[in-house]
């Protein structure tokens, strides 16, 4: 593989471990073009590229409930997930779902390396299935590709170049109002986009910003968001260990690598060289430009692009596929990879202790919530007859539908009752009411402050809230001596 | 494997430390752009903020905002000291309609469904506020006064900051749609 094996044009350097392919010497951006690639890896990821984009586009659109199937409504400090609605003060479950997120991505990836990066990180799913897609449409393979890039401006070119950046503008125009439409919802997203910007400016100025981002990360940005920006991928190596599944290439197998012999391309007996035949199609296909056969590289992806390339030369020259393929460092080398290892263990356990708390967190969400808060003025008011507490109930309803909700007193002392609440509360759906609860006891049943519950009930028991609330007042032996002095009998 | 060959353009530095070397690899020009272009956002947002002005700063922004809602709210307001303004509200069925949802849903625990209060029910909380007896005045702006300041001793709480001007003038047109303007008015002492 030395230099002068084949003349090489500027744009193709080859891989070293050294330096980063996609970054010249002077510093510039060495644009690549990735040869095209077939096989099983690459139609499973096109398939799922495609569900998950569909999913993404169809989110919002979905009802459930009255309300989009997910729908972080800020303005109205509502999110709606799948039917489930959270409210404002719920958003604390937000660490679980975030952490949660981060323990899973700790376990798969110990158990399975890059898998998120090269088929599900939207980064990958946007690049390969549609940003890459219309440059291949547009401008042809890798070979064309190239070919146009060195060509002098021509009406041919530059027609060429002005049709592929509009679908590329378009494409991200449109990803990023779907991002809007979660947060304020497919109808107001369409009656913004028909207003006048000033109307919506901040928006407006988002959409074209965050269009304008994505423009430039998949025009021209493309793997260095992976190789410089993610910190996933930095983080990979924390990660993993040689038990993990990674990409590689078998050295063991293909080395020494060299020409097939003229004679048959089945290794004889006593044959020195291996299996690798050194065709660099699994270079010339790599989305980050790297060379495989270097070992575990920062900037693999695991997009499994080389295992295909790979596949189809063993195919093609009768030996057995898999010299580039999914397995673990141990593997490649020879050895058996271990899925039950303290590092899965502990990953695991944390998992599961992150979901079971992540469950109780969300069990603990329920459609109604309330607050008793005293009113304003004094704690409690000691009148001719009777000593007073006054509150205000705040009832909050967080479900699409009207609930209504009886309020009770209970556990109190003998001689109280309270005003307020003598029928169910309507709360409308999304909204809350406040309302007063006026304790009175009488004097001469007073024995002092004492603590009683509230209770919320609605939906024939489904909704079941209680609260613990302090009946303030004064000393009993004070309210005694004043009704001594005052000759009031007790 | 044998390792693959350094290409001729990567430079290591001269210094060693526990046999690590160091290579003296050019940074991408994107990523020094980005530090340059972070340079002279300094420098400008530093000329426009602090050493010309340009732009006011956080506080007077909150101010101006305040004054802005200030304003809004006066030019909203209502003449709470009008007793013509509020005898015309009590006519109105816009205002006693909305003002009656309001007493309905907080007013009642204490002054009763009817608004007679003690008159009606010598246990409850609240005094009558159907008769021509009023403990702290009886002309629509000292019942205003009462409903928005509250009698924080006797346990009537300030609704104002509770409800807005706006309710808390709702219910008191409410109230005096069960009296009619130049009634004869008795003020108790209060006790």
């Amino acid at each position: 593989m030395s230099p002068s094996q084949k003349p090489r044009s500027s744009s193709r350097r080859s891989p070293s471990i050294d330096s980063v392919t996609t970054i010249n010497a002077d510093g510039s951006h060495r644009a690549l073009h990735p040869a095209d690639v077939h096989g099983r890896f690459t139609s499973w990821r096109r398939y799922s590229a495609y569900g998950l984009i569909g999913v993404y586009l169809l989110l919002p659109w979905i009802p459930i409930d009255g309300y989009p199937a997910v729908f972080l409504d800020v303005a109205g400090s509502r999110f709606h997930f799948f039917g489930f609605t959270l409210a404002a003060q719920d958003v604390w479950l937000l660490f679980f779902g975030v952490s949660g997120l981060g323990f899973a991505l700790f376990f798969l990836t110990a158990l399975f390396g890059r898998l998120w990066c090269g088929w599900a990180c939207p980064q990958t799913v946007f690049l390969d299935h549609v940003y890459r897609r219309i440059e291949r449409w547009i401008d042809g393979d890798a070979p064309s590709r190239r070919l146009l890039t060195a060509a002098p401006l021509s009406a041919g070119k530059i027609s060429r170049r002005i049709a592929k950046h509009a679908l590329y503008i378009l494409a991200s125009l449109l990803i990023t109002h779907l991002f809007l439409a979660y947060f304020v919802s497919i109808p107001q997203l369409w009656s913004y986009v028909r207003e006048a910007p000033r109307e919506h400016w901040a928006s407006f100025l988002f959409v074209f910003v965050a269009a304008g981002v994505l423009y430039f990360n998949f025009a021209w940005f493309r793997e260095q968001l992976c190789i410089v920006i993610c910190p996933y991928g930095r983080l990979q190596s924390a990660l993993t260990d040689d038990h993990s599944l990674v990409i590689g290439y078998d050295a063991t197998r293909g080395e020494p690598r060299g020409k097939i012999q003229q004679a048959s391309s089945l290794p004889q007996a006593g044959d020195k060289t291996g299996d690798c035949v050194d065709c660099n199609r699994c270079v010339q296909v790599c989305p980050t430009g790297i060379d495989i056969r270097h070992g575990l590289q920062l900037e693999c992806i695991g997009c499994a692009a080389c295992i295909d390339a790979c596949d189809e030369i063993m195919a093609k020259v009768k030996r057995p596929p898999g010299l580039v393929r999914y397995d673990s460092l141990a593997g490649l080398d020879g050895g058996v990879t271990r899925w039950l290892r303290a590092r899965t263990v502990v990953y695991g356990i944390l998992l599961l202790v992150g979901a079971a708390a992540a469950t109780f967190a969300f069990s603990t969400v329920k459609p109604a919530s309330f607050t008793v808060l005293r009113m304003s003025g004094a704690a409690y008011f000691v009148g001719a007859d009777e000593v007073r507490n006054q509150f205000l109930v705040r009832l909050v309803n967080k479900r699409t539908a009207p609930v209504g909700l009886t309020v009770t007193a209970q556990g109190l002392p003998a001689g109280v009752r309270h005003t307020g609440f003598d029928a169910p509360v309507v709360v409308a759906p999304l909204a809350e009411t406040v309302s007063p609860l006026v304790l009175l006891i009488d004097r001469r049943d007073y024995r002092g402050p004492f603590r009683f519950t509230v209770k919320v009930e609605g939906r024939e028991g489904k909704i079941a809230l209680k609260r613990e609330v302090e009946f303030m007042g004064p000393d009993a032996r004070l309210l005694e001596e004043d009704d001594h002095e005052k000759g009031i009998k007790r | 494997m044998k390792p693959p060959a350094r290409p001729p353009e990567i430079k290591l530095r001269d210094h060693v430390y526990d046999g690590i070397r160091e290579f003296d690899q050019r940074l991408p020009n994107w990523w020094l752009n980005t530090l340059y272009g972070a340079i002279i956002f300094w420098i400008v947002y530093w000329f426009v903020h602090v050493i010309a002005g340009m732009v006011p700063g956080d506080g007077s922004q909150v101010d101006a905002a305040m004054r802005r809602i200030a304003a809004i709210k006066m030019a909203n307001s209502i003449d709470v000291t009008d007793d013509a303004k509020f005898w015309a509200m009590s006519r109105n069925a816009v205002f006693t309609d909305s003002g009656r949802q309001t007493y309905d849903s907080l007013c009642v625990a204490c002054h009763l469904p009817s608004l007679k209060g003690k008159g009606e029910n010598p246990t409850a909380v609240g005094p009558n506020l159907i008769d021509n007896a009023w403990i702290y005045g009886g002309t629509p702006r000292e019942v205003y006064h009462t409903v928005s300041q509250g009698v924080l001793a006797k346990g009537m709480p300030a609704w104002e900051p509770v409800l807005g001007q706006k309710k808390t003038a709702e219910v008191v047109a409410y109230i005096l749609a069960h009296h009619t303007e130049g009634e004869p008015v008795t003020v108790e002492i209060s006790k």
